[in-house]
């Protein structure tokens, strides 16, 4: 008999794909409880029977391991994932290893089912293998390795069966053919052997992935696929051609099998452990982490290297990453997206190893832990769009108010001042020429003089409207008529080395003049000083007094007015005015 | 007395030349920007030039600019800067090195006739002229321990007349006094503002606007 004794170790099945959908629903936790009950009961049984005649029990032992790792593993995976066909899939592999003690009692119909489904195992742990994680076969590859494992497992098991591998005990033995036997049966071991390690080239590359680092609990489990799907080949093949040490390959196959569910169990207690990595990283996110630091930490509590996260830009309806590069969810093997929302609004996607859909409270969690700082992040971002832009349209509006006085100023200058001095003149040279009129000279002199004092007001109007002086001349002169003009002692110190962007020179002497009127006008000072640093990162202006102090900085003063000329470049303007200790205005204004 | 001009506005360039022409100058050229100006004291060297200190294209700084060139390169053409500013550091900023042979008038004074011929014929002649508006607002401007508070009225209309430019005889026929009395003021306003005494009319034009921007 080529097939060895210890091969019905592997014998009986339950369940197909009917049976599996009957309970993919919603199982209770008490049903599984029961199943899971029966089927550690049958390893009790059988080595009941075991030691009742004269089989090896260390083969018993390790069928024994198989059966429990696998129905227990089976359980707890449709207890946590009732829509995900492994859970079931494992049980199925469970029992089928559990029942093959059938080949050890002695009621013939028993055994004959036992002899029948001996193989079967192998081709589960198969498709155990591919259909992990969700218990679905995702190509049609994966689909016809799984049914041809299937049929080779079952199919040629009948054809063996019925011509006398398994002796007279087998009721259905139609005939004793040992040679179709033997065919038979070369061909379903070597057509395993090979399925299986088709089987293993698909795991070889979905655990590569684009070289991605995968997340230590799957790789671990899939590696364990592997290795079970390896060592049965080997064994198959070893039993096919007679060859050396197969009771050893044919333990250490069992005990390498029995691991895998072992290693998904793990995987579940890693995921769970994970879950209290979420306290952690709210703890960390407290901190309000930079983007860099939020996404090592959402990767640290994930257990996902190669984790990448999004924000979600609704105006320009994209997504970008930290650096505000746009990017496009995975639509990959292997990588998939968890959307992140808050407050009924769409935040950004965590993009992650699909491998964490099966952990989808983790996720949950994480995304709903991290949602807080990424859409801060995102509000952050779109807020200093906003910030900008609302400083660039005030400094536009500033500008735009000087260009237009400017032009006023402009505008006077070039035409009411010049007529009216031209008139001057023209009245000057009128009154040479009347000789002795006293009474007509006079009344010229007088209009002369009216001139003379329109003139005079309209320069004044005219440096209101715009100092053209300062554009002209810069702020150290500009300043120093302020100054001198002041009705205090004013000093004054000019620290600049060359001429300043225009509107930065406009504020600044906005600065000095406002101020300087209001320390006439309220502030009671003795003198005054005005200073102007220029410093890498812009203009100082400071004006100090010496008077009451308690200047109102919201009303009346112009200082409202001053620190929105200052702000809309960015700047800052800051005014001290304590009772009775005078009043410092400090304005600090970027040249950039 | 060759005159040249620099002046944006038609008007009042064709109206300033009218006036040099009937008080007997010689307007030898009549300019629109300071690179005319500049070109044609190089070719027709005259005695002193008429500057608006608002000229094109920016209208910022090139009429002070050219008269600043032409005081650095043609020492022997005299400047008289027209302007509508007020501002005394622009009046000291062409006064920097020398008051000789350069003056600073508001463009009002034009209307003056006799006023204003006479401060361009000092200027041109080697002396100064700095407008009486910017004049009084260095002397009446604030200071801490004010040491002109010690000055008598008269002493401080000396003051600002010295410091305008005018000579101690134009001092003496303004105020109808001798020249004798004149200096006698001087000396005493020297005194007191603790000035070295200076020689020519010209530095002591200097030391008074350096002694009232301070």
């Amino acid at each position: 008999m080529v097939a060895p004794e210890g091969f019905r170790l592997y014998s009986a099945a339950i369940g197909g794909k009917g049976a599996i959908k009957l309970f993919a629903s919603a199982p209770k936790p008490l049903v599984l409880a029961a199943i899971a009950v029966i089927g550690c009961a049958v390893p009790l049984r059988s080595i009941a029977v075991a030691t009742g005649g004269d089989v090896d029990l260390v083969a018993v032992g390790l069928l024994d391991w198989i059966t429990v790792t696998f129905i227990l593993a089976g359980a707890v995976a449709w207890l946590r994932r009732p829509e995900s066909r492994l859970g079931p899939l494992m049980l199925a592999g469970g029992f089928a290893s559990g029942l093959s003690a059938l080949q050890l009692t002695h009621v013939d119909s028993l055994y004959t089912v036992g002899a029948v489904f001996d193989i079967l195992p192998a081709a589960l742990f198969l498709h155990v293998s591919l259909a992990f994680p969700d218990g679905r076969l995702r190509s049609r590859l994966e689909r016809a390795l799984v049914a041809a494992a299937y049929t080779a497992a079952i199919g040629l098991q009948l054809v063996k069966t019925s011509f006398g591998a398994f002796g007279t005990r087998s009721l259905i033995e139609v005939s004793a053919q040992p040679e179709v036997v033997r065919v038979a049966q070369h061909v379903q071991l070597l057509s395993l052997s090979a399925l299986c390690l088709a089987g293993v080239a698909v795991l070889g590359t979905r655990r590569g992935l684009g070289g991605r680092q995968r997340r230590r609990s799957l790789a671990l489990l899939i590696d364990s696929f592997a290795l079970g799907l390896v060592m049965i080949a080997v064994l198959f093949t070893v039993g096919t051609f007679d060859g050396p040490a197969f009771l050893e390959i044919q333990r250490a196959t069992l005990v390498v099998i029995g691991i895998s569910p072992i290693v998904f169990l793990l995987g579940l207690l890693d995921a769970r452990l994970g879950r209290s990595a979420v306290g952690e990283l709210i703890l960390e996110l407290r901190r309000d982490p930079a983007p860099a630091d939020l996404r090592d930490a959402l990767a640290e509590a994930l257990r996902d290297p190669s984790l990448a996260f999004a924000y979600w830009l609704p105006d320009f309806e994209t997504y970008v990453d930290s650096d505000g590069r746009p990017l496009e969810l995975p639509d990959e093997d292997g990588r998939t997206a968890t959307l992140i929302d808050r407050n009924g609004g769409h935040v950004g996607a965590l993009i992650h190893d699909c491998a964490l859909d099966e952990e989808p409270e983790l996720l949950e969690a994480v995304g709903a832990a991290a949602g807080m700082s990424v859409e801060n992040g995102r509000l952050q971002a779109e807020l200093r769009a906003q910030v900008e832009e609302l400083r660039g349209s005030r400094a536009r509006v500033i500008d735009a108010g000087n260009n237009e006085r400017q032009r006023l100023e402009r505008n006077l200058h070039d035409g009411a001042q010049q007529r009216l001095i031209a008139l001057s003149l023209e009245l000057s040279l009128l009154e040479q020429t009347l000789g002795d009129q006293p009474v007509a000279r006079a009344r010229l002199d007088e209009a002369g003089l009216e001139i003379a004092r329109a003139l005079e007001e309209l320069r004044a109007v005219a440096r209101g409207i715009h100092p053209a002086v300062l554009t002209g001349h810069g702020l150290e002169v500009a300043l120093e008529s302020l100054t001198a003009r002041a009705p205090l002692p004013v000093s004054l110190t000019v620290d600049i080395e060359e001429r300043l962007p225009e509107r930065v020179e406009v504020a600044a002497y906005y600065v000095v003049s406002e101020s300087l009127t209001n320390v006439a006008k309220h502030a009671h000072a003795r003198e005054a000083s005005v200073a102007l640093t220029q410093t890498p990162a812009g203009l100082v202006v400071e004006i100090v007094d010496d008077g009451v102090g308690g200047a109102d900085t919201e009303d009346g003063t112009g200082i409202r007015g001053l620190a929105d000329r200052v702000e809309a470049l960015g700047g800052r303007l800051r005014v001290w005015t304590p009772h009775g200790n005078g009043t410092r205005v400090k304005a600090e204004i970027p040249c950039g | 007395m060759r005159v040249a001009i620099a002046e944006d506005s038609v008007l009042l360039r064709e109206g300033l030349a009218r006036l040099l022409d009937e008080a007997g100058f010689d307007v030898v050229a009549k300019c629109e920007d300071a690179d005319d100006l500049l070109l044609k004291v190089r070719s027709y060297a005259p005695d002193v030039a008429i500057v608006d200190i608002r000229l094109p294209p920016t209208h910022n700084d090139e009429g002070l600019r050219a008269a600043l060139e032409i005081r650095a390169n043609h020492p022997e053409v005299a400047v008289l800067v027209l302007s509508q500013y007020v501002e005394g550091g622009l009046a000291l900023k062409l006064l920097a090195d020398s008051a000789e042979g350069v003056g600073y008038l508001l463009k009002d004074r034009i209307s003056d006739v006799d006023e204003f011929v006479a401060a361009l014929r000092r200027v041109a002649a080697g002396g100064s002229a700095l407008d009486p508006i910017i004049v009084s607002t260095l002397v009446s401007r604030q200071r801490p321990g004010d040491p002109l508070a010690q000055l008598t009225p008269r002493e401080r209309e000396v003051l600002e007349l010295m410091a305008s430019g005018s000579s101690n005889q134009g001092i003496a026929g303004k105020l109808v006094i001798t020249v004798r009395a004149v200096e006698k003021y001087v000396s005493s306003i020297f005194g007191k503002l603790g000035l070295p005494s200076t020689g020519g009319e010209s530095r002591r034009v200097l030391a008074v606007l350096t002694f009232l921007r301070s």
